[in-house]
C-alpha cells in the first residue's frame, strides 16, 4: 500500500502518543488511552486494531493517529460501517489466536452489532471452551450536545450479557492502566471512554508499560466520613465538585469510583458504607436498570446493618438524551442536583 | 396498646387544643379514621388513627391544650400487653372469704415475663415518643445499640423528626452527654447527674388499670424522681450506719429560745439547722464524705453545698444551701426556710437544685424513727434526721433516766467510703450535737 | 434536574359561589388524600361572603345578618382556623390542595403561602412583608393585604389558603373585626399602588410564584375537575 500522509488532526501532534503529553508531562484522558494502545501493540504482536476510520483518518477523535504508520495496515485496519462484521471478525480472529481491539466510532453504534456481542462474543467461551480475548472500545456518554444518537451509556445492555467485563474509567491513569489490563485479559472486555473527558481531564500518568490497574477494582477518589457517593465515568468529576462545596458546609463526602462497572468491586463499596452509613449512587446510565440500580441493591443487601438511611440513587430518566442544551442539562445530574441529593440523604 | 399523641404539625407548633373527640371510649376505629379535632395556633385539623382497634381511653378533656407529644388517647389494637394479671380479678372473684389477693399476681408474673421478653431479639424496644420519627431505628443504630448495650430510650435523637441517628448513638456510647430532652419544666427537680449516672428508667412491666382502678400518666417530676432513685440504687454500693444521739440539751435550748429566735430572725427554729451545722463540721473533718466519683477519680470540694430534701405537692425536691460551710446556724436556718418555702411554691431556680455535695433528709417531723434513705447522686452519703423521742436511757452511774433521743443515720456509698470512716463521721456528728453550745451560735 | 411535582391548575372565571367551591375543594382534598389526583391549585374569586374560622366569635361580626344580606353578601362558618375574613370581587383567592407528606409541616406551608403573596406584590412594586409579631398573613405596615387561613385534612392535605386584595371594595371589611384584630386594618394592592390593580393582572403572577414556591409543574386540570367550579359561577 502507498504510504499516506497523516494530517494533524484535533489532537494536533506527532506520531507517538507519549510525545503528545503536555509540557509538564501530563497526559489527557485521550492521550493516556492512545499510550495504552501503543504500548500494548508494541508489547504483543498478536494485538491488532480495527474500526471505522481508525487507520488513515486516525480515528474520529484522533485517538489512533499515527498508529497506521507505526504498525502497518495488517495490524491497524479500517473497516466498513458494519458493526456486526467488526465484532464477528474480532471473534473469528480471536479464535485464531489474535488479540483484537475493536473500536466503535460511537458507543451508540454498538447495538448494530448487538447480536454478535451478546449472543456470540459473550458466550463463545462457554459454548466452545475457546477463549476470545477481544477488547471492544467506544466513546460513550453525553453532556457534549451530541444528542441521542451519539451520547448513549450502553454498559447496562452489555453487563446483562454476563460474559463481558466492562470498564468506565474517569481519570487518565485509570484509563491507561485499565485498558492495558483489558487487552491482556483473555476474556471479552468492553472499554468505554467517556467522550466528555477526552480532552478535559489531564494528569500525570505512568510511563511504565507494565503499570496496570486491576479490572474490578474500585478506588476511593476522595475520603470522607458522612456520606458515600458511589459513581463512575464523567459523574465522578461532578461528584468531586459537589463534595468540595459540601465540605464547605461541613458535610464530609467520600467518593468511590467504581472504575469497572461489571463485575463491580463490592468490597470497596461496602467498606465505604461501613464508614459513612449513607449511600448515594450516582450514575449516568439510566435510572431504571442502569448500573447504579445494581450497586444500590448490593449495598442494601450486603451492607444493610451499616445503613443509617435508605440507599438513594441519582441518575437520568430512561429517556433519549436531549439535543437542546438546557434540556440536556436538565436531563443529566448536575453538581447542584448532587448536592441536593446529599443534603436529602444527610437529613434523613 | 397504641398511645395516640398530640401530633407535631411543624417545628414551631408546640401545643394543640383538643376541640372535639370524634370517637369515644369503646368505639371501634379503622386505620386512618379521624379520632379528634385539634386546633393549633397555625392550623386546625382532624387527627387520623394510625391503627385499627378500639378506643380504650380518652386522657384529656375537650378544650384542653397540651404540648405536642402528650398522650391524649389510648387504642387497643390487639398488640397485647402484660395486662393478664390485673384484668383477672374481675373474672375470678369468688364469694369465699379471704381469696388469694389477686393484686399479688401481676408482680409475680412480671419477673417471669421479663426474661422471656429479653429472649425476643427482633421487635423494636418501646421508645419514648420524642417526635414523629423517634421510633425509626435504622439498621446501624440497632447494631450499635446491640453491641454497646446502650438503651436507646436514653438517647436523644437529633435527626429529622427526632430520629436517633448513628451519630447520636456513637456520641452516647462514647460518654458524651446525650440526655433525653425534658419537657418545658421550669425546674429540674433533682440535681443533674453525670453521664455515667444518666440512666434509665427501665420500663417496668405493663400493668394497666383494671376494674376499680384509675390510671393517670406519671408527671414529669415523678418520672425524674423514679429515674434518679433507680439509678442511685443501681449505681451506688449503698451501706447504712446509725447512731443514737442524746439531744436533750438541744430540745431544752429550742424550747427556751424558739420564740425569741422567731422574733429576731423571722424564721422558725427547728432541729434541722443545728444538725446541719453539726454535720458540716463533720464533713470538714472527714472530707471524703463530701466527695464524689468522677470516672476513676475522686473529686473533693473544699466547700459544702448542703442539699436539704423537701417534700412538696409534686413529690420530692432537694434544694441546695450553697456554701453552707460559711454559714452559722442562723444563716443555715434562714436559707433552709427560704428554699423550702420557694420549693413548695414552685419558685426555685434550676441552679438552686444542683451542686449538692452532701444531703440531709428529715422525715422526723412526720414520725419515722429510723429511715434508710437513697443516696442523692453524685453524693457519697445522705444523712437522715428522724423523730426525736423521749426514751428511757442509761445515764451516768448506770441510772435510768428519760432523755430526748434521736436516731441519726446515714446511707453511704461503699465505693468511696468504708465502714470505719462512715462510723467515725457519724460519731463526730453525734459528738457535736451532744457537746456544742448552740446558744452562742444562735446569737441568743 | 430541578424537581417539579406535576400539579393541576384550575382558574374558573367569574365569581364562584362559596358553598359550591368549598364543597368541591373538600372533595378534591379527599381525592388528593387517596392519591387519586395530583396536587391541585385553584385560583378564583367569590361573590361577597364573610367566613368565620374556628376562633371567630359572634361579636366579631359587626353588621347584623340583615345588613349583610341587603348588601348582597352572606355569612359562613367554616372549618379553617382563624377568625372572620371577607372574600369578594376584586380579591384573588388561591386554594392550594397539596399533600404534605409523612411529616407534615403546617407552619412551613403557611410561610410558603406568605412567600407567594410577597413575591407577587413585589412584582407589582408593592413592598409587603410577614409580621410574625402580629399574625400569619402579608402586611403593609399595620394593614393586611393578604389573609391566610389553612386547615389540614387528616393532617396530610391542605385546605383553604390565601386571599389577596387586588381591587377589592375594602368597605366590606367594616362589617367584621378582620382576622380578629381590632387594631389592625386591611388594604389592597390598588390602595398601595395608587392605581387600579385588577385580579386579572395579579393572578398570572401569583400562579407562577405558587409554582416556584411549592415546586409544582402546572397542567390545566381536566374538564371534569373544573366543571363544578365553572357551574357555580354567579357572575
Amino acid at each position: 500500500m502507498a504510504s499516506t500522509t497523516v494530517e494533524s488532526g484535533a489532537a494536533g501532534h506527532g506520531a507517538e502518543p507519549r510525545g503528545k503529553r503536555s509540557e509538564d508531562g501530563q497526559a489527557t484522558y485521550l492521550i493516556a488511552i492512545a499510550e495504552a494502545l501503543w504500548e500494548e501493540m508494541e508489547r504483543d504482536e498478536r494485538v491488532i486494531m480495527l474500526g471505522e476510520d481508525i487507520g488513515v483518518y486516525g480515528g474520529a477523535f484522533k485517538v489512533t493517529e499515527g498508529f497506521l504508520e507505526r504498525f502497518g495496515p495488517d495490524r491497524v485496519m479500517d473497516t466498513p460501517i458494519a458493526e456486526e462484521t467488526i465484532v464477528g471478525f474480532s471473534v473469528g480472529a480471536a479464535m485464531e489466536g489474535w488479540r483484537p481491539v475493536a473500536e466503535f466510532q460511537y458507543s451508540d453504534f454498538m447495538t448494530s452489532g448487538f447480536d454478535e456481542i451478546t449472543t456470540v462474543l459473550s458466550r463463545y467461551h462457554y459454548r466452545s471452551g475457546v477463549q476470545t480475548p477481544v477488547t471492544l472500545r467506544a466513546p460513550s456518554g453525553g453532556g457534549v450536545r451530541a444528542s441521542n444518537f451519539h451520547s448513549v451509556n450502553p454498559e447496562p445492555w452489555f453487563a446483562y450479557a454476563g460474559g463481558i467485563k466492562i470498564m468506565c474509567p474517569a481519570f487518565p491513569s485509570d484509563a491507561k492502566g485499565l485498558l492495558k489490563s483489558a487487552i491482556r485479559d483473555d476474556n471479552p472486555t468492553l472499554f468505554l471512554e467517556h467522550k466528555a473527558l477526552y480532552r478535559r481531564i489531564k494528569e500525570h500518568v505512568s510511563e511504565d508499560p507494565e503499570a496496570l490497574i486491576p479490572i474490578s477494582s474500585a478506588a476511593v477518589k476522595r475520603p470522607g466520613d458522612d456520606v458515600t457517593i458511589v459513581t463512575y465515568g464523567a459523574m465522578v468529576h461532578k461528584a468531586l465538585e459537589a463534595a468540595d462545596t459540601l465540605a464547605g458546609r461541613g458535610v464530609s463526602v467520600e467518593v468511590v469510583d467504581l472504575r469497572t462497572v461489571y463485575p463491580i468491586d463490592e468490597e470497596t463499596v461496602i467498606r465505604s458504607i461501613e464508614k459513612t452509613s449513607r449511600a448515594l449512587v450516582l450514575y449516568e446510565s439510566f435510572h431504571f436498570l442502569g448500573i447504579g440500580a445494581e450497586v444500590a441493591s448490593v449495598i442494601a443487601e450486603k451492607a444493610f446493618e451499616h445503613l443509617d438511611a435508605p440507599v438513594m440513587r441519582l441518575a437520568p430518566p430512561n429517556h433519549p438524551v436531549p439535543f437542546s442544551p438546557p434540556l440536556e442539562d436538565a436531563f443529566l445530574p448536575q453538581v447542584a442536583d448532587i448536592e441536593a441529593a446529599v443534603d436529602r440523604l444527610s437529613a434523613w | 396498646m397504641t398511645s395516640i399523641q398530640m401530633p407535631q404539625l411543624g417545628e414551631t407548633i408546640v401545643e394543640g387544643t383538643i376541640l372535639k373527640w370524634l370517637k369515644n371510649e369503646g368505639d371501634q376505629v379503622k386505620a386512618d379514621e379521624p379520632l379528634f379535632e385539634i386546633s393549633t395556633d397555625k392550623v386546625d385539623t382532624e387527627v387520623p388513627s394510625p391503627v385499627a382497634g378500639t378506643v380504650t381511653k380518652l386522657l384529656v378533656a375537650e378544650g384542653t391544650t397540651v404540648p405536642v407529644g402528650t398522650a391524649v388517647m389510648e387504642i387497643d389494637d390487639g398488640s397485647g400487653t402484660a395486662g393478664n394479671g390485673s384484668s383477672a380479678p374481675a373474672a375470678t372473684e369468688t364469694p369465699t372469704a379471704a381469696p388469694a389477693p389477686t393484686p399479688a399476681q401481676p408482680p409475680a408474673q412480671a419477673p417471669a415475663q421479663a426474661p422471656a421478653r429479653q429472649a425476643i431479639a427482633t421487635p423494636a424496644p418501646a421508645m419514648p415518643d420524642r417526635g414523629p420519627r423517634s421510633n425509626i431505628l435504622s439498621p446501624i443504630v440497632r447494631k450499635l445499640a446491640r453491641e454497646s448495650g446502650i438503651d436507646l430510650a436514653t438517647v436523644a435523637g437529633t435527626g429529622e423528626g427526632g430520629r436517633i441517628t448513628k451519630a447520636d448513638v456513637l456520641a452516647a456510647t462514647s460518654g458524651a452527654t446525650a440526655q433525653p430532652p425534658t419537657s418545658a419544666a421550669t425546674v429540674t427537680p433533682l440535681p443533674s447527674v453525670g453521664p455515667a449516672a444518666a440512666a434509665v428508667m427501665v420500663a417496668p412491666p405493663s400493668m394497666p388499670a383494671g376494674q376499680g382502678e384509675e390510671s393517670e400518666p406519671m408527671s414529669h417530676i415523678r418520672k425524674a424522681i423514679a429515674t434518679h432513685m433507680l439509678a442511685s440504687t443501681q449505681q451506688t454500693a449503698r451501706a447504712w450506719t446509725m447512731v443514737e444521739v442524746n439531744v436533750d440539751r438541744l430540745v431544752r435550748l429550742r424550747e427556751d429560745t424558739k420564740e425569741k429566735f422567731q422574733a429576731n430572725y423571722g424564721v422558725k427554729l427547728t432541729y434541722l439547722p443545728m444538725v446541719a451545722r453539726a454535720t458540716i463540721d463533720a464533713l470538714q473533718q472527714f472530707p471524703l464524705v463530701n466527695s464524689r466519683i468522677d470516672g476513676e477519680n475522686i473529686v473533693t470540694p473544699r466547700f459544702v453545698n448542703m442539699g436539704i430534701a423537701v417534700s412538696y405537692d409534686a413529690g420530692l425536691i432537694v434544694p441546695v444551701v450553697k456554701g453552707a460551710d460559711g454559714m452559722n446556724t442562723i444563716g443555715i436556718a434562714r436559707a433552709i426556710a427560704d428554699l423550702a418555702a420557694r420549693a413548695r411554691s414552685h419558685q426555685l431556680q434550676p441552679d438552686e437544685v444542683q451542686g449538692a455535695t452532701f444531703t440531709i433528709t428529715n422525715p422526723g417531723p412526720y414520725g419515722s424513727l429510723l429511715s434508710v434513705p437513697i443516696i442523692n447522686q453524685p453524693n457519697a452519703g445522705i444523712l437522715s434526721l428522724d423523730a426525736i423521742q423521749k426514751r428511757p436511757v442509761v445515764v451516768e452511774d448506770d441510772a435510768i433516766a428519760v432523755r430526748s433521743m434521736v436516731y441519726i443515720s446515714m446511707s453511704w456509698d461503699h465505693r468511696l467510703i468504708d465502714g470505719e470512716l462512715a462510723t467515725r463521721f457519724l460519731a463526730r456528728v453525734k459528738h457535736n450535737l451532744e457537746t456544742w453550745d448552740f446558744a452562742e451560735d444562735l446569737g441568743l | 434536574m430541578t424537581e417539579r411535582r406535576p400539579a393541576w391548575l384550575l382558574t374558573p372565571p367569574g365569581l364562584i359561589d362559596y358553598d359550591v367551591a368549598n364543597e368541591a375543594m373538600h372533595a378534591l382534598a379527599r381525592r388528593r388524600l387517596a392519591d387519586e389526583i395530583p396536587d391541585t391549585v385553584i385560583a378564583l374569586q367569590h361573590p361577597p361572603v364573610f367566613t368565620a374560622g374556628r376562633r371567630a366569635t359572634e361579636d366579631e361580626l359587626l353588621w347584623d345578618e340583615a345588613t349583610v344580606t341587603a348588601r348582597g353578601g352572606a355569612v359562613r362558618r367554616i372549618d379553617r382556623g382563624g377568625s372572620f375574613t371577607f372574600h369578594g370581587p376584586g380579591q384573588l383567592v388561591v386554594y392550594p390542595i397539596l399533600g404534605l407528606g409523612a411529616t407534615p409541616d403546617a407552619a412551613a406551608h403557611l410561610r410558603r403561602l406568605e412567600e407567594v403573596a410577597i413575591r407577587t406584590c413585589a412584582d407589582l412594586g408593592a413592598t409587603v412583608d410577614r409580621r410574625a409579631d402580629v399574625q400569619t398573613g402579608v402586611w403593609a405596615g399595620d394593614e393586611k393585604v393578604c389573609a391566610i387561613g389553612v386547615r389540614l385534612l387528616r393532617t396530610r392535605v391542605t385546605l383553604h389558603g390565601m386571599a389577596l386584595n387586588c381591587d377589592t371594595d375594602l368597605s366590606w371589611f367594616d362589617g367584621i373585626v378582620a382576622c380578629g384584630l381590632p387594631d389592625h386594618g386591611v388594604t389592597s394592592l390598588t390602595r398601595l399602588l395608587g392605581r387600579d390593580v385588577p385580579v386579572d393582572e395579579v393572578a398570572p403572577l401569583a400562579i407562577r410564584h405558587a409554582a416556584e414556591v411549592f415546586g409544582l409543574g402546572f397542567a390545566d386540570a381536566p374538564e371534569e375537575i373544573e366543571r363544578p367550579f365553572r357551574a357555580a359561577a354567579v357572575a
